[in-house]
């Protein structure tokens, strides 16, 4: 199996897929890309439709056998299911059908909201002060109109009040739910470690300094932060971070629900 | 009689998904209807089940299990019966790929014409003090926002627009996606198919001017053969409206 991972920061889906990645054990050649330039979308990393129109947004893309594949938690699944033992996902169909029920809820309600509040504070400013010439470069490749739409928005600092109201209200929802998931004194959210521990950590480590209220008095998640990010696994990817606050990267994430 | 009880409404979109997936597999199953139009799901004996109010939900002894594609694949691994799933995890990948692209882009797109067009009008004649108090009553703030604009016609002009885009977009893409192989994700029917199938069973009723033999053949053909199912046939059979008899548009000629 050869496998070359194209990502960003570690930070949001990137850091899920790389420590996905090193918790399996598998080799694969990493190439770092600056998701926040929309180098995604640049000739030189392979894509097809399933990179072009990745509900996650602006997340890595992991080629296997010539193959370009996004979205972050399946491609975890892929690297757990074809290794030879399953270290981060459950074999057991229930333990399973928690994990991906957890993570489906992460991707829908948590991430766009992470993403929102983490392009509103840190890329914004970085798009506007491209000039138009380059900002269109930048954008021109991208197919998915949508996604085109939230570059344009973040870009011109359109964020919606409402939005980000709803935005926090979710990343507080999230604690919580960590919370109380947390409350029995288990390590890990689901009971083994797996990717939901992976991705909810990836999207909500960086909320902690823009959102430090919808954490407090949260001790159990602050422990299970800290455990989190003291895997191997984590701490080697958060090592090939180009910059000093890699949980301050934000490129463009999945959008918010505009249907219920 | 069994220890599976699914709840769910018509088969169509996300109740469709597990009552297909269960025929497929051959599992014997309790059916409990939950009438959607009656806002039967936010009523506390189903809230009981599933406290979020939506629909599709499934018992297998004392678990609980609601997310309707997540509960599909569940039904796969845990039941005896043909596999809906291939082996190789790279279709694995990729069927779960097109869930979630369908889940969280297309179908989205597809609901919001629906629910404008057939939907609201459908409940829209009740009693209005009536309507407002069920509305009061759903849990999650979006599926509220969402009762609201069907009941009382309030979808914007823009956003019809972009659903209609999505619609047309996606269309586009099934059809691209459905002339490099027999099946959608992979090249055995999987949980994909079951999935597609639901969102796209009457294209060409519903969209006829993007969905014919013409522009999509692949399409239509996939959709036929679908329907020519047994399972398909068993689990339409179960539809008590109008929404399901569209089905039959796929009958051959
Ligand atoms: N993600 C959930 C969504 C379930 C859902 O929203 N179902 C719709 C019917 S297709 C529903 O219950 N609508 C009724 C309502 O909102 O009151 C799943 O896939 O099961």
């Amino acid at each position: 199996m050869a496998l070359v991972l194209y990502h960003g920061e570690p930070n949001g889906p990137s850091l899920t897929v790389l420590a996905a990645l090193f918790e399996t054990g598998h080799d694969a050649e990493l190439r770092n890309i600056d998701l926040t330039m929309g180098e995604r979308h640049q000739d030189n990393v392979p894509s097809g439709v399933e990179v072009h129109m990745s509900i996650e947004g602006e997340g890595p893309v992991l080629v296997a056998d010539g193959e370009p594949m996004a979205d972050s938690v399946f491609i975890a699944c892929y690297l757990n299911d074809s290794a030879s033992i399953s270290p981060i996902a459950p074999q057991d169909p229930f333990a399973r059908w928690q994990m991906m029920t957890w993570c489906r809820q992460i991707i829908e309600r948590v991430a766009p909201a992470a993403a929102y509040l983490g392009v509103k504070a840190h890329l914004a400013d970085k798009l506007s002060a491209l000039d138009d010439a380059a900002f269109e470069k930048l954008i021109a490749p991208i197919k998915s109109e949508d996604l085109k739409t939230r570059w344009a928005d973040i870009r011109a600092g359109a964020f919606d009040d409402a939005k980000v109201d709803d935005s926090k209200a979710k990343i507080k929802a999230a604690v919580d739910k960590v919370e109380t998931q947390l409350s029995d004194g288990r390590d890990w959210l689901l009971g083994d470690f797996s990717i939901a521990d992976l991705e909810t950590y990836a999207w909500l480590a960086g909320m902690r300094d823009l959102e430090p209220g919808a954490f407090d008095g949260a001790s159990r998640t602050a422990g299970w932060l800290d455990r989190v990010k003291a895997r191997p696994s984590v701490s080697r990817a958060l090592s090939l971070a180009r910059t000093a606050t890699p949980q301050d990267i934000w490129a463009p994430g999945p959008e918010i629900n505009r249907w219920g | 009689m069994s220890d599976v009880t699914l709840y769910h409404w018509e088969p169509n979109a996300n109740s469709g998904k597990p009552m297909l997936a269960l025929m497929e597999k051959g599992v014997d199953f309790n059916s409990h209807y939950v009438d959607l139009l009656n806002f039967d799901q936010h009523k506390p004996d189903y809230l009981a089940i599933n406290p979020e109010g939506t629909i599709p939900a499934m018992t297998h002894g004392d678990r609980v299990l609601t997310e309707s594609t997540a509960m599909m694949e569940y039904v796969d691994a845990a039941f005896p019966g043909p596999k809906l799933m291939p082996d190789d995890p790279k279709d694995q990948w990729r069927i779960r790929w097109w869930m979630k692209f369908m889940d969280q882009w297309l179908a989205p797109s597809f609901s919001m014409i629906g629910w404008s067009v057939f939907i609201g009008p459908m409940v829209r004649s009740k009693d209005p003090d009536m309507l407002k108090a069920a509305i009061d009553r759903i849990p999650l703030p979006e599926r509220r926002v969402a009762w609201r604009k069907a009941i009382y016609g309030t979808f914007g002009e823009e956003e019809m627009k972009e659903s209609q885009r999505r619609v047309a977009f996606g269309i586009r893409m099934l059809e691209e996606e459905l002339s490099k192989r027999e099946w959608l994700a992979s090249d055995q029917y999987s949980l994909a198919d079951v999935n597609g199938f639901n969102i796209a069973y009457a294209l060409p009723l519903s969209q006829p001017e993007l969905s014919n033999d013409e522009k999509t053949p692949h399409i239509l053909e996939w959709l036929r053969k679908i329907y020519e199912r047994p399972a398909a046939k068993k689990t339409w059979a179960m539809g008590k409206t109008d929404l399901a008899t569209r089905i039959k548009i796929l009958e051959r000629s």
